[in-house]
């Protein structure tokens, strides 16, 4: 049962204050240079732009003051994904594009693998880890309500076309907030559903069966558990006169500062890098 | 003791070991409960009593240190049966909607027994016993949909569901908090029941006092994953110090008549519930 | 005489009202709450009492009847946001009403809703987290809080709105003894500096510190009265599924033994009180 475990290291959502410089920048400039972060992440198709991009980013972590553990626990929950994504890729993507017309390192019947199929699927790990861990330093780095402020700001000029910016700002802090337990959630049903016998296959062979069981048995609880939780928080809020984004005043107050200008300089040169050097046809 | 349906000496449980998020749950916890009695486990909250619960019925299993024996079987053991230990052991979890989850009320208290391999006709009339016996009529609640019922009845089937199992061992994890007065007293009775006409032993977690004074025989308190006291429950629900430096309280009957020292006023014995407080009550005033 | 603060007149309510499988809650239940008050409703599972409480704030309208807060109508939706800043609620389970993961930001929540400005703001946070014991914790995560703290920041959150009421909805239900010492203690420190409350419970021993209490059955009032009033109807408690706090258990089996005790004993201390008396008379 140790992997039910292994889901309290859920650690997106969960702010570590450390002081760092990093907790100390606006939210607003804090998201604009994430998501110019992000956006170079994308971008970086290559070798030399992909592991560019880690690099940024890995040296952000010991700039926020985050232990390296943490970094490394926000990307395992995809490790699965990838893995699956990688092996697909790599047996089925060497008969089409690119791949094609290159000599093959491998090859059984219509699985080849070329340069190119290792490229794709290095290209893409390399990218999940850097969205990932961009993600997680937004999370760690800034309260939900900083964060709900942040979205709130940047989207309030849409507000003239009718987008409720407070309230999605809201849903995403609060689902941020959220994700946490609902790990913690998952766990418990686990284990009260294997105290019960859930998913104890009686061989090998009914296995697979037996965990898709597991898993089908922890839809209705896990469901059920997000929409109480939702309609009860729904009735706080309520009860405590939430009524959207207009007329609202804030506890903290939101200053731009010379280094929020400069974050925000620093991630668009790491764009215009990295788009600079694939226009360069960099490997 | 003879024959003990679990016993548990010097258990240690480290959550998440050598990652940020460590977490020591226990680390010298002993437990003991003789087969058919009812015995309590009783501790603050995040004093372990949810872990040692796990460790009855092989949820968590042995490795730091410590020893786990259920009926008999060494929990350590890489030859243990886990289905079978969970077929002897049931236990009960404090959320009821974290345990249920089939759509229909009939079919999630069928799910045991269903499991156990019973026939048709005997898999009903176990959910139809079990339903009974914790109080949801089974004709009423068997088409109910699970997660429309109150918070009440869902603790009600989520016991039924474990009943069903006809476990030797029941393991009430807070299983009774947020019932009202009437419906814990109804599962007191089930229990007393269980234990006098099944021989079935009962460890009730819980962190009411006066629910242990009143339905438990033997007592164990737990503090920072440490068994800090055990023993008889007038022995140990009398202790106003030792339970007081575990983050609990003495059970009202018991500082009624603490508080009754204080000024003076000495009673006879160490009553614990109300009915003992009021026959030790009126000795002393007559005399 | 004054206005009551919140009066309900002939309120019902129904989940689903109007269709075929719609569910009574709520029968003709009038109440009045006055300014000041400490007024606890108790009722076993499935009693109405935490419909009723809903329906004290406008969470939920009457199905019949009406509920005026302060002169207002809780079908008036305009007059809703007025209404629940009058009116505080707090929930049963902490973690599902704590929104923000900083505990100063989440007791800002409220005001910050109602257009407070800054600076009386963070008067009204400071106020709130002194209140409630948590002023060292502003800069904490909720989630690391003792359920204890958690269930207190809730009330907190609520404080900082400056209610004239504040109603809890079983909020000690989840909370192990000593927790729910620490609300019942604030509670009444804080009714003691003028504020309304009405405490929904199934502890029985948690009435004896309200001026009134409210018996709920089936959606009704079954029973009202002072605390002890309500509980010298032992059998009257028992046929609605509710039972007396182990104190007045013990005075009453003394009672009917013929100790000479007064049968309206009802807390641990008047108890001890009493039997010091006769075993000094004696």
């Amino acid at each position: 049962m140790a992997n039910a475990a292994l889901l309290r290291h859920v650690t997106i959502g969960r702010y570590l204050p450390t002081g760092s410089a990093v907790h100390r920048l606006d939210p607003r400039a804090k998201l604009v240079a994430i998501a110019l972060l992000v956006a170079a992440a994308v971008v970086a198709s290559g070798y030399t732009t992909s592991v560019l991009m880690v690099l940024v980013v890995a040296s952000l972590v010991p700039l926020s003051r985050l232990p390296a553990e943490q970094a490394v626990a926000s990307v395992r929950p995809v490790m699965p994904l990838v893995a699956v994504l990688a092996v697909l890729q790599l047996l089925l993507g060497g008969t089409s594009g690119a791949a094609a017309h290159e000599e093959a390192l491998a090859a059984w019947g219509f699985i080849r693998i070329t340069p190119t199929s290792i490229r794709v699927v290095a290209i893409m790990a390399l990218r999940l880890v850097s969205l990932m861990v961009l993600v997680s330093l937004l999370t760690s780095t800034t309260t939900p309500g900083a964060l709900t402020m942040g979205v709130d700001r940047l989207l309030r000029p849409l507000g003239a076309v009718g987008l409720p910016s407070h309230e999605i700002a809201l849903v995403i802090a609060i689902a941020l907030r959220f994700l946490p337990i609902l790990g913690e959630q998952m766990e418990a049903i686990m284990l009260a559903q294997d105290a019960r016998g859930v998913g104890q296959g009686s061989g090998g062979r009914l296995r697979l069966l037996a965990n898709a069981r597991r898993m089908a048995a922890l839809v209705v609880p896990l469901f059920a558990d997000v929409y109480r939780r939702a309609d009860e928080m729904v009735m706080a809020m309520l009860a405590r006169c939430y009524h959207g984004g207009n007329g609202r005043t804030s506890l903290n107050e939101l200053r731009y500062r010379p280094v929020d200008a400069a974050a925000v300089g620093i991630a668009l040169l790491v764009l215009g890098v990295v788009i600079a050097l694939q226009g360069l046809g960099m490997p | 003791m003879a024959d003990p349906a679990v016993v548990i000496e010097h258990l240690g449980h480290t959550y998440l070991p050598g990652t940020p998020l460590e977490s020591v749950a226990l680390r010298d916890a002993g437990l003991e409960v003789a087969r058919g009695e009812i015995a309590a486990l009783i501790g603050a909250s995040g004093a372990g009593k949810s872990t040692l619960a796990h460790f009855t019925n092989g949820l968590l299993r042995p490795g730091e240190a410590g020893r786990v024996v259920v009926f008999g079987q060494d929990t350590a053991s890489p030859s243990l049966d886990l289905g079978a230990l969970r077929r002897r052991v049931g236990l009960v979890f404090q959320y009821p909607h974290q345990q249920l989850f089939e759509r229909y009320v009939g079919d999630d208290v069928a799910y045991g027994p269903c499991q156990l391999g019973l026939d048709r006709k005997a898999v009903r009339e176990r959910v139809r016993w079990a339903m009974e016996a914790v109080g949801l009529p089974f004709q009423a609640f068997k088409d109910r949909q699970t997660f429309s019922l109150s918070g009440g009845e869902m603790r009600r089937a989520a016991l039924a569901g474990v009943l069903a199992i006809r476990p030797e061992l029941l393991v009430l994890d807070e299983a009774t908090t947020g019932l009202d007065p009437r419906g814990r007293g109804e599962v007191h009775t089930l229990l007393r029941r269980l234990r006098d006409e099944e021989g079935v032993t009962v460890l009730l977690i819980s962190n009411d006092m006066d629910e242990v004074a009143e339905v438990a025989e033997r007592v164990t308190v737990l503090h920072e994953g440490r068994t800090v006291l055990a023993g008889e429950v007038h022995e140990v629900l009398s202790q106003h110090d030792a339970l007081a430096g575990a983050g609990l309280t003495l059970p009202t009957a018991a500082e009624i008549v603490r508080a009754l020292a204080r000024e003076g006023v000495v009673v006879p014995g160490r009553p614990i519930t109300a009915c003992e407080a009021e026959e030790a009550l009126w000795l002393t005033l007559r005399s | 005489m004054d206005e009551p603060l919140i009066r309900t007149s002939h309120l019902s309510y129904s989940y689903d009202a109007g269709t075929d499988h719609a569910i009574p809650a709520l029968h003709d239940v009038s109440l009045a709450v006055d300014r000041g008050e400490y007024l606890a409703i108790v009722g076993q599972n499935g009693s109405g009492k935490s419909t009723l409480a809903r329906c004290l704030n406008g969470l939920l309208t009457p199905t019949e009847g009406e509920v005026i807060v302060a002169g207002a109508s809780t079908r008036d939706g305009a007059a809703l946001l007025g209404i629940r800043a009058t009116v505080g609620m707090v929930f049963q389970n902490p973690d599902n009403q704590i929104i923000s993961t900083v505990v100063e930001e989440e007791v800002a929540f409220g005001p910050e809703n109602l257009g407070v400005p800054r600076d009386e703001l963070r008067r009204r946070v400071d106020d709130a987290l002194r209140n409630a014991g948590l002023l060292d914790q502003r800069l904490r995560d909720p989630h690391t809080l003792s359920a204890g703290q958690k269930a207190r920041l809730a009330i907190a959150g609520v404080l900082a709105m400056r209610p004239a009421c504040l109603v809890l909805d079983e909020s000690t239900a989840m909370l192990d003894p000593l927790a729910r010492r620490e609300v019942l203690r604030l509670l009444r420190d804080l009714h003691a500096d003028g504020l309304t409350v009405v405490a929904i419970t199934h502890f029985m021993d948690e009435i004896t510190q309200a001026q009134r209490v409210l018996v709920l059955d089936a959606g009704h009032v079954a029973l009202e009265g002072t605390p002890r009033e309500v509980l010298a109807q032992a059998d009257v408690l028992e046929a609605l599924g509710l039972a007396l706090p182990p104190a007045a258990v013990i005075a009453r089996g003394l009672a009917v033994r013929g100790a000479n005790m007064s049968v309206g004993v009802v807390t641990p201390e008047e108890l001890v009180a009493a039997v010091v008396a006769r075993a000094r008379a004696a």
